[in-house]
């Protein structure tokens, strides 16, 4: 099994490096060679070289563009008669003077013998431009960024020219629409265009732009459209339209908020169900106030940092103690090396870190159980003084390992990034975390409700004394069951882990959130903190949205909370019981 | 033996306020500086902040240890008491801040050129003071009302009182609120014409501060034995029976919360003139916590007990935070974690937890014709071994 694993890694260690390493294309080669010529050239073979260019979308061509506008572009002579248009290195040596790299094949300029030859900038003749020619160049800088391989770049680029107010760009986006093959960026060419015709004379041609912003639900036109409709200059039936299409548009972001602030909600609500859900557990089916669960669920986060480095450049700390020990000065230390892997190797270091969190929260959960709690299962009230000295305790141990400030988590790739639905934009980490919260939930309630250890769980929180009775070993059950909270507490700190910053007080910003979820839901249901966990989450983004201050909102749940608790005691969902205290 | 050791607990309590009203100041303000016995001015200053804490501590333990609720909002009441006087002391600044305006700074900071209609009565002491106590009494009042109300006890009421308090100190972190923000107030300069800078001030207000915690211990303790105190205690120990006893728990809940309100309001008051200033993170809840840590550590349920704590855990945090300033929070981490494992009585426990063992000894050395020849030492290491069964 061994060898074929280690296999099996080797393979994917390899692809990661053939991704790393892709071999430069045959295009850039051409590109280069036109680029040369296009130098040299004069008049109407320049323009149609430049034009041929413009159409290759490389990087390559933008930068000696940009450089030849800026009369960065030299002329080596290595003969009498002939010319080479070389760059030279931003790297000058003592005597000011710079490698020069040619245009036409990428080398190093070289005299005869092959040693490397230095110019200075100030005596080489450099490639000359006019007006005319500078108007076509830029041209072909503009054409070349909407032709960038990167779309995002691409619709930048398209968005810039849109707001650009030029005419003259309408006939370059055009030009470049039809071979545009992503139909976002087609979108982003047609409101760039229409926002441009909004400064033809013709009313008509206006009025038409206005109708296709108001069809493609423009966001960026909004400003524009305000404008046109509260100058009094604009021809009459203009501005009309554009107050036509401005009420259009803001129903359309009020639409797009509205959706917007859903998803934030549901989101935040799901980070608050994953993080409250380990509580529901140990709090709510346990009775211990464990105010150490925020650090199960840094614990959780530091996992993945650790798993990250690991995959990278290693981990390593050293602690040394403010005292000493016979005349030695104490200390310990670990240092683990890293993978050093790359690529798609590299961004899967993700999903081996979030087992792996679990079992991190849920070994320190164990000790904490076995240390701590389980002299406290009959004084609830002293298991919260005791667990905030852990707490304290294990803050300061994460001080002290990784340092007082807040270590850099990266997200990997595939979490990055959003799609959008008719503008609304949802981002892939967060849906990852919805679709995340739905699994752990189900997965705690399939092992309370489907397991014969969730069977022993559940006859042990209801009544510890008869479970003992009946022969059921509460002393274990209890030692997995907090373990098990903890462990959640630490899947939790994985996702907090790609959503926020990860410190050593990580987990105090949420145990407040987290107890009132519980509070609120019901102690002991898991149904009750599903409800309460999404519906304080799309509360507080609504009233975020409402009141304009994420400080103000969150105070306000705060004192609804203390408000709903009048109404029902008991939380959304309770136990029903006859039992007194 | 009962009698005999409360008449212990007086003469050290008589002997403690002695030394802590008369011979502390003493020692500051007539012995020399260079004198051995001297108490310097700043350790005055330290210990009139030890016994405003002991103030604070005491209001969490009457509702902690007498009636069985364990509040984590105390550090807001302690805090919204100082940040009354606190206001008055900016008013008292006048026009001697760093922008020479007769507003104080921070307002002029945020644009303010005159003072917040909010503001202007705090220039008069006596409203000041009576909103020290109103304040934090009146949302004692309000709070408690509708929990009590709902019946919402045992750990339901520390986790809602710990989301008061963090809601409250989100309020006042904020500049919108004109009460100083993240910095607070801070530069006072003068209570009731004493320059606060002066050291006989601050002996002053060490001395008030000395006194205001024997007035409270001492009507606590009275509170303690009167059949008002011993409901309470009842509550503590028996919430229903005491309901269908016919009496109106929820009321007596209510009061206690209130007095302790505006007893943590007290200490508040004493606490802002000595330290120099208040800011949002004294009301966070970890300080309500670390209340409750000094309770725990004196010993809950009795008087004492809060005011050792309060004066020990803080004495050790001032000695920790210099000596080993990066394991002061494991310091005190362990230390809460052992005294609630082992020591659930506290610190104040330990001589009774000792009686049967001292006892035990004096029962087994001989008797006071024969104790010239017996050695302590020895009889001490012959009786720790003894086993534990001996019915004491």
């Amino acid at each position: 099994m061994k060898p074929r694993l280690s296999a099996v890694v080797l393979l994917l260690l390899s692809w990661g490096a053939c991704a790393l390493h892709a071999a430069p294309d045959a295009g850039e080669a051409a590109v280069r060679r036109t680029l040369a010529r296009a130098i040299l050239a004069e008049g109407a073979e320049q323009q149609s070289l430049l034009g041929e260019v413009s159409e290759s979308g490389s990087k390559l061509a933008h930068d000696v563009l940009a450089a030849w506008t800026r009369d960065g572009v030299y002329l080596y002579h290595p003969t009498a008669s002939s010319s080479v248009p070389v760059l030279l290195e931003d790297q000058l040596d003592a005597q000011g003077k710079a490698r020069a790299v040619r245009i036409d094949d990428g080398h190093i300029v070289t005299d005869a013998r092959g040693g490397e030859l230095r110019f200075d900038p100030n005596t080489l003749d450099t490639a000359d431009t006019d007006m005319r020619l500078r108007s076509t160049i830029q041209q072909a800088l503009d054409a070349l960024t909407l032709a960038d391989p990167d779309p995002d770049a691409r619709r930048a680029a398209v968005v810039k020219l849109g707001n650009s107010q030029k005419l003259k760009y309408i006939a370059i986006l055009e030009a470049r629409r039809p071979r545009e093959p992503v139909a976002d960026v087609r979108k982003a060419i047609d409101e760039s265009i229409a926002l441009l015709e909004l400064g033809e004379t013709d009313p008509q041609v206006k009025i038409q732009a206005i109708h296709r912003l108001t069809q493609l639900k423009s966001m960026g036109s909004l400003d524009r459209l305000k404008a046109m409709a509260d100058n009094p200059a604009t021809q009459p039936l203009v501005a009309q339209a554009a107050a036509a299409a401005l009420l259009e548009l803001q129903r359309h972001i009020e639409r797009v908020n509205f959706f917007g602030t859903i998803f934030r909600g549901a989101s935040l609500g799901s980070v608050l169900l994953v993080v409250a859900l380990g509580l529901a557990i140990t709090f709510g089916l346990m009775g211990i106030i464990n105010m150490a669960h925020g650090e199960m669920i840094a614990v959780g986060a530091y996992t993945c940092y650790v798993v990250q480095n690991l995959f990278g450049s290693g981990f390593r700390f050293a602690i040394t103690l403010p005292f000493s020990f016979f005349g030695r000065q104490v200390g310990f230390g670990l240092n683990l090396p890293g993978l050093n892997a790359g690529g798609w190797f590299y961004q899967s270091y993700f999903l081996f870190a979030i087992p792996l969190s679990f079992v991190a929260g849920a070994l320190a959960g164990l000790a904490l159980e076995r240390t701590v709690i389980r002299f406290l299962y009959r004084r609830p009230l002293e298991s919260l003084l005791a667990t905030w000295g852990v707490s304290l305790f294990m803050q300061q141990c994460f001080r002290m390992v990784f340092g007082a400030n807040n270590v850099q988590v990266d997200s990997p790739s595939w979490l990055l990034g959003h799609f959008s639905i008719d503008d609304v934009s949802f981002g892939y980490n967060r849906v990852f975390v919805i679709g995340f919260a739905i699994v752990i939930v189900l997965g705690t309630w399939l092992l309370l409700t489907r397991t014969p250890l969730g069977l022993l769980i559940r006859s042990v929180m209801q009544n510890r004394d008869m479970a003992a009775c009946m022969g059921v070993r509460t002393d274990r059950v209890n030692m997995f069951t907090f373990a098990f909270g903890s462990g959640l507490a630490g899947l939790a700190g994985a996702f907090l882990s790609q959503i926020g910053n990860v410190g050593p007080s990580l987990g105090q910003n949420y145990i407040v959130d987290s107890f009132m979820v519980v509070v609120v839901g019901g102690v002991g249901s898991i149904v009750g903190t599903v409800c309460a966990s999404l519906g304080i989450g799309t509360v507080d983004q609504v009233l975020q949205q409402l009141l304009e201050s994420p400080v103000v909102g969150k105070i306000t749940v705060l004192v609804a909370i203390i408000f709903f608790l009048q109404w029902k005691p008991g939380g959304l969902f309770t136990t029903k019981s006859r039992s007194l205290d | 033996m009962p009698g005999s050791s409360k008449k212990l607990e007086a003469w050290i309590t008589v002997l403690a306020a002695f030394v802590a009203i008369v011979v502390l100041p003493v020692l500051n303000g007539l012995v020399p500086a260079g004198s051995a016995l001297h108490v310097s001015d700043f350790a005055i200053n330290l210990y009139g902040k030890y016994l405003s804490y002991a103030i604070l501590a005491i209001s969490v333990d009457i509702l902690w240890g007498y009636t069985g609720l364990l509040s984590l909002t105390q550090a807001l009441f302690f805090s919204l008491g100082g940040y009354m006087m606190g206001m008055h002391l900016m008013r008292m600044i006048g026009d001697l801040g760093q922008y020479h305006k007769p507003i104080p700074d921070f307002l002029v900071f945020l644009g303010w050129d005159y003072l917040p209609p909010f503001w202007r009565p705090f220039s008069s002491f006596p409203f000041a003071l009576l909103m020290s106590f109103l304040l934090p009494g009146g949302l004692a009042l309000v709070f408690g009302y509708l929990g009590f109300r709902s019946r919402i006890r045992g750990v339901y009421f520390s986790i809602l009182t710990q989301a008061l308090t963090y809601a409250a100190s989100l309020l006042f972190f904020r500049n919108s609120l004109l009460m100083g923000g993240n910095n607070g107030f801070t530069d006072f300069k003068f209570l009731l014409g004493f320059d606060l800078r002066r050291a006989s001030t601050q002996r002053g207000l060490y001395i008030a501060t000395a006194v205001v915690l024997l007035l409270v211990y001492l009507g606590c303790r009275w509170l303690s034995r009167t059949k008002f105190g011993l409901v309470q205690q009842a509550i503590r120990d028996g919430e229903n029976r005491v309901l269908f006893s016919g009496y109106a728990a929820a009321h007596y809940k209510l009061f206690m919360f209130v007095l302790a309100a505006v007893i943590a309001a007290i200490g508040g008051i004493l606490y802002v003139p000595q330290v120099g200033g208040i800011n949002p993170s004294e009301m966070a809840t970890d300080k309500s916590l670390e209340a409750v840590v000094w309770v725990a550590v004196g010993g809950r349920g009795t008087l004492i007990g809060p005011i050792v704590g309060a004066i020990g855990v803080n004495a050790l945090k001032s000695w920790a935070t210099e000596a080993f300033p990066d394991l002061w929070l494991i310091i005190l981490g362990t230390l809460f974690i052992l005294v609630v494992l082992f020591l659930p009585g506290g610190v104040v426990s330990i001589p009774s937890r000792l009686a049967p063992v001292w006892r035990r000894w004096r029962g087994r050395t001989p008797g006071p014709e024969g104790g010239g020849k017996s050695d302590p030492a020895k009889a001490g290491a012959a009786a720790a071994p003894q086993p534990v069964t001996d019915p004491p």
